[in-house]
């Protein structure tokens, strides 16, 4: 295997390990907004909401890094 | 007899996966499950936090609880507000300060109860502490204060006017 190609594999298992961290933040983000939906606090469930989504965006950048 | 090896076929050499290889899951697709599973839950934390804000709140109606004279100094009484099935805490501190509040503790709605030495509200379950004049968090895992609830002496009776938001 060149150097390169195992270079690529490296940091294809990198971004993977990334995303999951990445989706790990996301369900204590979930959790975050039902405790706030139960404490009728809604701007912290959008908050939530919105670091989740940006999570996700992050995620979906980080995909176009995977080779193979 | 001799054994001649032979060349695999175009096809093996452009396709070189066996049957039990073609179930096996690349890098890129296991990401693209990770993505996708992103992207359902970030939809179901905005699902959430809309329910969150379209949930109509009960703040309840002003209505009667208990004659003041009923409740003792340092005292307290339990009623259910703003319906009968949630429990609320009404109490008497000296000075004639009237206080209410949900009796359900913010952390995990365990049941709190006073304790009139120290004038704190106490959940049991977990040992969360609250200030029985404010309901504001004191000591313990809650991070919320307990639900206030407006109250005024009318005529001798005492009357819950609506819990705050």
């Amino acid at each position: 295997m060149s150097a390169a190609a195992s270079r690529g594999r490296a940091v294809s298992s990198a971004v993977g390990v990334y995303v999951l961290v990445l989706l790990v933040l996301q369900v204590f983000l979930l959790t975050v907004a039902v405790d706030a939906l139960l404490g009728d606090d809604p701007g912290l469930a959008w908050v939530a909401a919105g670091c989740s989504a940006l999570l996700a965006a992050g995620s979906l950048l980080f995909e176009r890094f995977v080779k193979g | 007899m001799t054994d001649v090896p032979v060349d695999p076929p175009k096809w093996r050499r452009d396709f070189p996966y066996t049957s039990g290889g073609e179930d096996e899951v690349t890098r890129r697709e296991f990401t693209r499950y990770l993505v996708l599973a992103s992207g359902t839950f970030a939809a179901g934390t905005v699902a959430v936090a809309a329910l969150a804000s379209l949930r109509p709140i009960n703040h309840g109606k002003p209505q009667p609880i208990v004659a003041l004279d009923d409740v003792p100094v340092n005292g307290t009484h339990l009623f259910g507000y703003p319906t009968k099935d949630d429990p609320a805490i009404l109490v008497r501190l000296p000075g004639d300060e009237l206080h209410a509040m949900s009796q359900k503790c913010t952390h995990l709605s365990c049941v709190v109860y006073y304790r009139p030495e120290a004038q704190h509200m106490v959940c049991p379950c977990h040992e969360g502490v609250f200030d029985a004049r404010t309901g504001d968090v004191v000591a313990g895992p809650p991070q919320r204060p307990l639900g206030r609830i407006d109250v005024e002496v009318r005529d001798g009776v005492v009357w819950a006017l609506g819990a705050q938001s």
